[in-house]
């Protein structure tokens, strides 16, 4: 691996985090932290919550009540462009890049924020990281592949070298080689150089092989925290994925 | 006030709200934006002159037009209505495929535009920009056109078309053809997957309002006895569409309020302003044209549903006087019910699509036993199933079987191919390589609709309710092979498919309360919650009497308590006789009441078995802990 | 020959004059996915204005900028005003284009009882006529070529180099993603109406320039022409537009030579529907 740039990390808080898409709250009163230089995952079953909770974090979806905060700043509910100018990165789950763009464009486009004398630097250190991504510059990016996808699309957020990196699901829909080879290589490197990384996974294998601390969500609740080792010695853990023996609590409205 | 000005006002108010009521059928109703309606008037009144006038040579040659066949009353204006309905043939490649609504609508504007300069300019046709005059008055040679009797009478004729325009068209409406052209404006995109016929449907309006404004242009040259291009611009087109707005979209006495309001009482009121020589000549006509514009824009914001919105359509509750027959109990007849005694003919019918379906059927949620159902007997069955895309595998070599009477669990990690597998089995998507039979027929290549009719119909992920139609409503417009759901079938009246109508709403009433949704059945299925929208769909799937249900992630999204709700009807439906195959997320449900269930993981079928054993299977604790 | 290159002549003015305004009007659709079939009712409203001030005395020149800025407000306006809240109430597209053309209503009908309905003329001197190679084409002609080739040349150097181009073509790709580079949508939004408003206003005046008499309801027309480059190239594609404004506008001026000149615009009326039913998101745009 190249020399790594030197991302001057930020503390993320989310405090007793409610949030929904208008009817019952999909989440309720999450507190999850990573500070720099960390991985922290998030996991569990589908429809926990695990996306809606990043969603609340970058400002696509309300969070009302609770408090989010990057470093010092608090980025509760701002439009998600303060957001990102406050120094959150945010590669979503799907429509991750601009497609109809090539490679370099999405990148220039990632680092929009940046002085004209600093955009050419910073992208060739970008493609220091994602060397592959520098074979294939002007190629629009709707028509890589699933994992040069993926690298684009975190190339482009390691332009602003944010001082949190949040991703959702990264490795969904890769073939377990190429995901394996961005949570071990890519992802881990983001934590090396300061970011503070906060990723969600199904894969909660492979993911907490990189972790050093993770959440497990379910039912919108934190329901253990741990690290890596803490969690997969224990029983709970492999039932709280399978759904044996824990009803989800019953919840105040009907359905 | 004078009787010719009453006169006047009357046909004018007659025209109007005949072409209100065809744009209102095709936009309030049937969501087809029409913004070329304009022409459709102009052609039937171009059509009505040249059959009713003398050859150009006569008058004098001051004209010049195609035809000249000097027809008498009525062929004029049936031809104003033949060609107003066959000019709509063409434009149907714009509102058939799936092109963006308003990328549609520009095209027919733009026609609109274009064929007012086309007629402009060649004079050939119907004499350029100056029009044609002259035209005769119906029956001109016999009587006496200029007497005041005449008038009334013309005008008592052409108000009792518009009279027989609106029955007509609420008769249609009031069907359940109408009903299917509702829901497709509602959600087109579900309406295509219950079968129902997009391109056929939008053909149908576009013809039935071009005819019907055909008809309005050619009463309207009969009377003024002249006519040119410059009485139809677009702008004319957006005058009937403020008046439909504005009256109420998809009501159809909102129509005739919208065309008393807008055209008629706009004409009026400047009647009454004082001219002055100090204003310029076309201010009051400009100024129109602007409160136009502003009381579209205004009502669009405040009031789209107009002044008188449509209607809810509340059926009768409990469905009124027919008994039910042991026949109707054992769920045996056929797509939409059993006729009952005393229409023998509607019996043979029914029997004849009956024939179209397997003969071993298990009953439906109409109760009772399954009638011949070998229990275990395997229903459907998937042999090396394979599904390549783009370069991804994501079925990799499935074969199951699913048994009747089961209520069989398909899960696995996220990307496992699960949907995937289910869509295959549905005919949503076509498999790459494997076999699929049913009941032993090779059903492989066959495409989704003809699966459904065989009985294996399946259920979508996303919301998928017609919104503005009752809950009622939704259930019946799943019903297959209704007789009221073609144009033909509507036209002859409930007495011909009432008796259809009366079965489904049985069947419907039954599931409602089976399903606890009994008192929604009358509300508009977009006021429900996301749980009961779910059970909306599941029992809409349910009319159409399968015999087996392919579930895509029933529960998601769905309060646990509700969720254990829908569970138990799934079991008790599958003690019936019926046949499911669920993919799902909630692995606590596949406890409490799925067996067997199908593990998947990477496009492979991993392990399969009860929940519990599953649980204690390392490979499938692995492949949810791997993803 | 000589027919043919007069009308290959004019055929380059109609489409200097359309270039213009298709790449306005198909930039507003790439920002706010909204067809605002209002477009033409403001390039008249920018035409009067002109008209307005020339009687007053001041060159048609020395009008346009007072135009320009009026246009760019008023589309600015129209957009943050009447599409925008609309749209934020969850509007569908089609009530969006009947709200258009409500506004085109009110505008062009509003110009029309301001100024009455007859046709208006510039006075605009045409100034000497050149020819070159066969085609032959006045001062004025060729000033709205030159205006309409710079007016391109800026939008390419905007769009490929400026920040601001940068970020329009971002968020006419994906207003989310977007915002997660920092890019702030909503002055993007408001900017791109702005210029393209200005377009608008300033293809108003060459329109009205080109067409030597117009009256408040000429457009309606043009805006067949607009629709027609527009879909050819494919909404929301700044190059497709130019390319489209080429070939409809050169192509309906050299029909006229061979069918009667009244017809020439059934070629951009053929062109339209033809697009709409096989290929709806144009040469340039990706396929759906």
């Amino acid at each position: 691996m190249s020399a790594e740039p030197l991302i001057a990390g930020l503390p993320l808080r989310a405090e007793d985090v409610t949030a929904g898409y208008g009817g019952d709250p999909v989440i309720r009163g999450i507190t999850v932290n990573a500070d720099p230089a960390e991985i922290v995952s998030l996991v569990g079953p589908n429809g926990s919550g695990k996306s809606t909770l990043l969603k609340g974090l970058v400002g696509i979806v309300r969070v009302s009540p609770g408090r989010v905060l990057a470093g010092d700043l608090d980025i509760t509910n701002k439009p998600s462009e303060e957001i990102a100018r406050s120094g959150v990165g945010y590669v979503p789950q799907v429509d991750d890049v601009f497609a109809p763009l090539t490679v370099r464009e999405n990148l220039e486009m990632g680092g929009y924020l940046l002085r004209r004398s600093e955009l050419a630097a910073r992208t060739e250190r970008v493609l220091a990281v994602f060397p592959r991504l520098a074979t294939m510059l002007g190629r629009p990016a709707g028509k890589l592949s699933g994992g040069e996808r993926k690298m684009l699309a975190m190339g482009r957020v390691l332009m602003l070298e944010p001082g949190i990196f949040l991703l959702d699901e990264p490795t969904a829909n890769l073939a377990p080689k190429v995901a394996a080879e961005l949570l071990e290589e890519h992802v881990r490197q983001l934590a090396v150089s300061g970011a503070a990384v906060l990723i969600v996974e199904q894969r909660a294998r492979s993911v907490l092989a990189i972790s050093d601390r993770t959440y497990v969500l379910g039912g919108g609740e934190v329901r253990m925290t741990g690290t890596p080792a803490e969690l997969s010695a224990s029983p709970d853990f492999i039932d709280s994925f399978l759904g044996g023996g824990r009803k989800p609590a019953a919840a105040p409205g009907d359905a | 006030m004078n009787a010719f000005y009453l006169i006047n006002l009357l046909v004018y108010a007659a025209v109007d709200a005949m072409a209100c009521l065809g744009l209102s059928q095709q936009f309030g109703i049937a969501g087809v934006t029409n913004f070329g309606f304009i022409i459709f008037q102009a052609a039937g009144g171009y059509a009505a002159a040249i059959l009713a006038m003398p050859p150009d040579s006569a008058n004098g040659g001051f004209q010049r037009y195609i035809g000249g066949w000097h027809l008498p009353f009525p062929l004029p204006w049936l031809g104003a209505a033949v060609v107003g309905g066959l000019l709509a043939l063409p434009f149907t490649f714009l509102v058939g495929r799936r092109l963006r609504g308003d990328f549609a609508a520009v095209g027919l504007l733009v026609t609109a535009v274009l064929l007012n300069l086309l007629v402009t300019n060649f004079v050939p046709l119907f004499n350029g920009d100056a029009g044609i005059s002259l035209i005769p008055f119906p029956l001109q040679s016999v009587l006496n056109a200029s007497t005041q009797a005449y008038q009334w009478v013309f005008t008592a004729v052409a108000l009792l078309l518009c009279v027989g325009v609106y029955l007509f068209l609420r008769r249609i409406t009031e069907s359940p053809y109408g009903r299917s052209l509702r829901a497709m404006r509602d959600n087109d995109v579900v309406a295509d997957s219950l079968g129902k016929n997009l391109l056929s449907l939008r053909t149908g309006v576009l013809v039935l309002g071009g005819a019907i404004a055909g008809l309005s242009g050619g009463i309207l040259v009969s009377y003024i006895t002249t006519w040119s291009p410059a009485a139809w611009g677009y702008a004319e087109t957006v005058v009937l569409f403020a008046a439909v707005i504005i009256g109420g979209a998809g009501n159809h006495r909102g129509a005739v309020l919208g065309a008393i309001l807008v055209p008629v009482v706009f004409e009026e009121v400047t009647r009454f302003i004082p001219s002055s020589n100090n204003l310029p000549p076309n201010l009051i006509p400009s100024l129109e044209w602007v409160a136009i514009g502003l009381l579209i824009v205004v009502f669009l914001w405040f009031r789209p549903q107009g002044i008188l919105p449509e209607r809810k359509r509340v059926i009768a509750w409990p469905a009124p006087a027919r008994p039910l027959t042991a026949a109707d109990a054992d769920g045996a007849g056929a797509g939409a019910g059993d006729g009952g005694a005393g229409d023998g003919d509607a019996t043979a019918t029914l029997a004849a699509r009956a024939a179209e379906r397997p003969v071993e059927r298990p009953g439906g949620p109409g109760g009772g036993q399954a009638a011949d159902g070998a229990a275990g007997q395997v229903l459907l069955q998937a042999a090396g199933l394979v599904r390549d895309y783009g370069g991804v595998r994501a079925v990799d070599g499935v074969s199951l079987s699913v048994r009747r009477g089961t209520l069989t669990g398909l899960i696995g990690p996220n990307g496992a191919g699960k949907s995937t597998l289910l869509a295959m089995l549905a005919g949503t998507l076509p498999a790459s390589s494997g076999t699929i039979s049913y009941l032993g027929q090779d059903i492989t290549g066959m495409p989704a609709f003809r699966r459904a009719r065989l009985g294996l119909v399946r259920t979508f992920q996303l919301a998928s309710e017609f919104k503005r139609l009752t809950v009622l409503e939704n259930l019946l417009s799943a019903v297959p092979g209704h007789r009221g759901d073609s144009l033909r079938g509507a036209v002859r009246g409930r007495r011909y498919w009432g008796d259809d109508e009366q079965a489904a709403i049985a069947r419907a009433e039954q599931l409602l309360e089976r399903f606890g949704l009994r008192e929604m059945a009358n509300r508009y299925a977009g006021d429900l919650s996301g749980g009961q929208r779910r059970l909306v769909e599941i029992m809409r799937a349910l009319m159409t009497e399968p015999s087996m249900l392919l579930l895509d992630e029933p529960m998601a999204g769905v309060h646990p308590n509700l969720a254990r709700r829908i569970g138990d009807q799934l079991v008790a439906l599958c003690h019936d006789g019926m046949t499911i195959l669920m993919v799902e997320h909630e692995l606590a449900i596949m406890d409490e009441f799925c067996d067997p269930v199908i593990v998947m993981a990477e496009g492979a079928v991993l392990a399969e078995g009860t929940m519990r054993q599953l649980r204690a299977r390392s490979e499938v604790v692995e492949a949810y802990l791997v993803g | 020959m000589s027919l043919f290159l007069a009308a290959v002549g004019f055929g380059l003015v109609t489409a200097a004059v359309l270039a213009i305004a298709a790449v306005g009007f198909t930039l507003q659709f790439g920002v706010t996915d909204v067809l605002n079939l209002a477009y033409g009712a403001v390039m008249i409203a920018g035409a009067f204005l002109a008209y307005v001030l020339n009687q007053a005395g001041l060159s048609v020149w020395a009008a346009l900028p007072v135009v320009i800025v009026a246009c760019s407000a008023g589309s600015v306006l129209l957009n943050s005003r009447i599409y925008t809240p609309f749209k934020q109430r969850g509007a569908s597209p089609i009530t969006l284009v009947i709200v258009s053309l409500g506004v085109t209503l009110i505008i062009e009908f509003g110009v029309q009882a301001l100024a009455g309905g007859t046709s208006v003329s510039y006075n605009l001197a045409q100034g000497p006529t050149l020819r070159a190679g066969g085609l032959i084409l006045t001062a004025v002609q060729i000033a709205i070529i030159g205006v309409s080739l710079v007016v391109m040349a800026g939008v390419h150097v905007m769009l490929r180099y400026s920040k601001l181009g940068k970020a329009m073509r971002a968020t006419a790709a994906n207003p989310a993603l977007a915002r997660n580079c920092g890019i702030r949508t909503g002055r993007v939004i408001t900017t791109t109406w702005a210029i393209t408003g200005a377009m608008c206003g300033l293809a108003g005046v060459v329109f009205g320039i080109d067409a030597g008499s117009f009256s408040p309801t000429s457009t309606d027309v043009f805006l067949v022409l607009i629709l027609a480059a527009v879909f050819l190239g494919g909404p929301g594609q700044a190059y497709g537009a130019m390319l489209g404004a080429a070939v409809i506008g050169i192509a309906t001026e050299v029909s006229a030579a061979f069918i009667a000149a009244d017809y020439k615009y059934v070629v951009a009326f053929v062109v339209l529907l033809l697009m709409l039913g096989i290929r709806p998101s144009g040469l340039l745009g990706a396929r759906a």
